[in-house]
């Protein structure tokens, strides 16, 4: 296949691209106004439609906070997730399952879940969470790290993880 | 014309993925099948699927995540991971969608449509053809069921989609479902968006069921293939049969009676052998 060769007008081609998708990307899943000239309504299935895909995901991966919160799953995730932009499931699930426990939220089982999470992971609420070399015993959730998370909510969207599972 | 990549008649298939392995590794024959690029370590592929190469299935991994039809150039080391596991896989063709999943640091987690606009193909066209440049094996295209349009549309989904696959001579894979969805969604004739299409370059097909709900049909991939849509691989396949088609299941598997069923129907409608 011949060798690209970018012109003027497709870096113009670009931004306006950009500038367009970023918009629509924002009402999706960051809480932004839908753009003018879009079916609104259709924009707002699409966005609730991803809310539950994003439900469903993080379930799989947290399978006890999920199970634990019984019907109140899919509510209560949709509720914390609206308007915030998906970061991956492993850390969907941190966010959720730590934002319960501070309110004393959590359900025991999924409170197990985390505790067995945070000893694997090393999660500060603001980069993806790292493997960590060691299991700390007994696991704790330090509440410095909690009142961190808690300010995060407002972190630029650059900062969004790249790792989101599936998007099919 | 033979399509780049996939040749003939291979048959029916199924998307594999680690849920369902034991049901596919059952079958008698499984002729053609799909894995997500994403989820395969290219030097550690599932040892089940590579017991399915060993018995002669074709092997697609299928990307859902480069973000083709995105205002950036696709990243180099998500080409470079889809080309590992092209050879890895000893795969004829790798393929993903027109679409785009990410903006301006969103990660928006699912395939979302772009503007039908003459300027977005000239991006798309350049996305796809620098991707092909660092593939091994052709890269097929296929498009998505949309739940809305732009408003700057300027083309027609035909017009679109031929533009794009003539291009860049890439191969189409076509997702029947997906035709069926955004023809109901926009009160259009799924088999007029057939007539329109340039068929012999459709490399595979894809099908799949969905649900009905706040008036939309949603492509779900977690409910069965819907008659409608088998009507539709009829459609098809009286004007031109694809080399293969091949059933997409992503949740709520259901038992493997079930599976083997639909795998059935789709076989009747497409006229080519049973593998169950």
């Amino acid at each position: 296949m011949s060798a690209p060769s970018p012109t003027p007008e497709l870096g113009d081609a670009r931004q306006r691209l950009a500038a367009r998708q970023t918009a629509l990307a924002a009402a999706l899943v960051a809480g932004a106004e839908i753009p003018d000239g879009f079916d609104e309504r259709r924009v707002a299935i699409a966005r609730s439609a991803l809310l539950n895909k994003r439900a469903g995901e993080v379930a799989h991966a947290w399978p006890r906070l999920a199970a634990s919160l019984g019907p109140r799953w899919r509510p209560v995730f949709r509720e914390w997730a609206a308007g915030r932009p998906p970061r991956g499931s492993l850390r969907d699930g941190f966010d959720l399952a730590r934002a319960l426990a501070v309110t004393r939220r959590l359900p025991r089982e999924a409170a197990a879940e985390l505790a067995e999470r945070e000893g694997f992971w090393f999660y500060d609420g603001l980069r993806p969470p790292r493997r960590r070399r060691w299991t700390p015993a007994p696991v704790r959730v330090p509440l410095g790290r909690l009142r961190v998370y808690l300010m995060s909510r407002a972190m630029p969207a650059s900062a969004a993880s790249d790792e989101v599972p599936g998007t099919k | 014309m033979a399509v780049e990549g996939l040749d003939g008649s291979i048959g029916v298939g199924v998307g594999w993925r680690p849920e369902i392995a034991d049901t596919l590794a059952a079958l008698p024959v499984l002729p053609f099948t799909e894995v997500i690029a994403e989820s395969v370590r290219p030097a550690e592929p599932p040892p089940a699927l590579l017991s399915l190469l060993e018995r002669g299935t074709v092997v697609v991994p299928h990307g859902v995540r480069l973000s083709l039809g995105g205002a950036e150039p696709v990243a180099a080391h998500r080409v470079r991971h889809l080309a590992e596991v092209a050879e890895a896989l000893r795969a004829p063709l790798v393929s993903d969608h027109i679409a785009y999943v990410r903006a301006g640091g969103l990660e928006v987690g699912h395939l979302t449509p772009v503007p039908r606009t003459r300027e977005a193909v000239d991006v798309i066209v350049d996305n796809v053809r620098r991707v092909r440049a660092d593939l091994p094996v052709p890269i097929a295209l296929e498009p998505i069921a949309a739940l809305f349009d732009w408003p700057e549309d300027e083309l027609t989904e035909a017009q679109f989609l031929t533009e794009i696959v003539e291009r860049t001579d890439a191969p189409l894979l076509l997702d029947i479902a997906n035709v069926y969805a955004n023809a109901v969604n926009r009160g259009e004739d799924p088999t007029a968006l057939l007539d329109a299409l340039p068929l012999e370059r459709v490399a595979y097909v894809h099908v799949a069921g969905g649900e009905e709900s706040d008036g939309v049909y949603h492509d779900t991939h977690t409910d069965p293939t819907p008659p409608a849509v088998l009507d539709l691989i009829r459609e098809l396949c009286a004007r031109r049969r694809p080399p293969a088609l091949m059933l997409e299941r992503d949740g709520h598997y259901p038992p493997a009676d079930e599976l083997r069923a639909e795998l059935d129907a789709i076989a009747a409608a497409s006229g080519y052998p049973r593998i169950t």
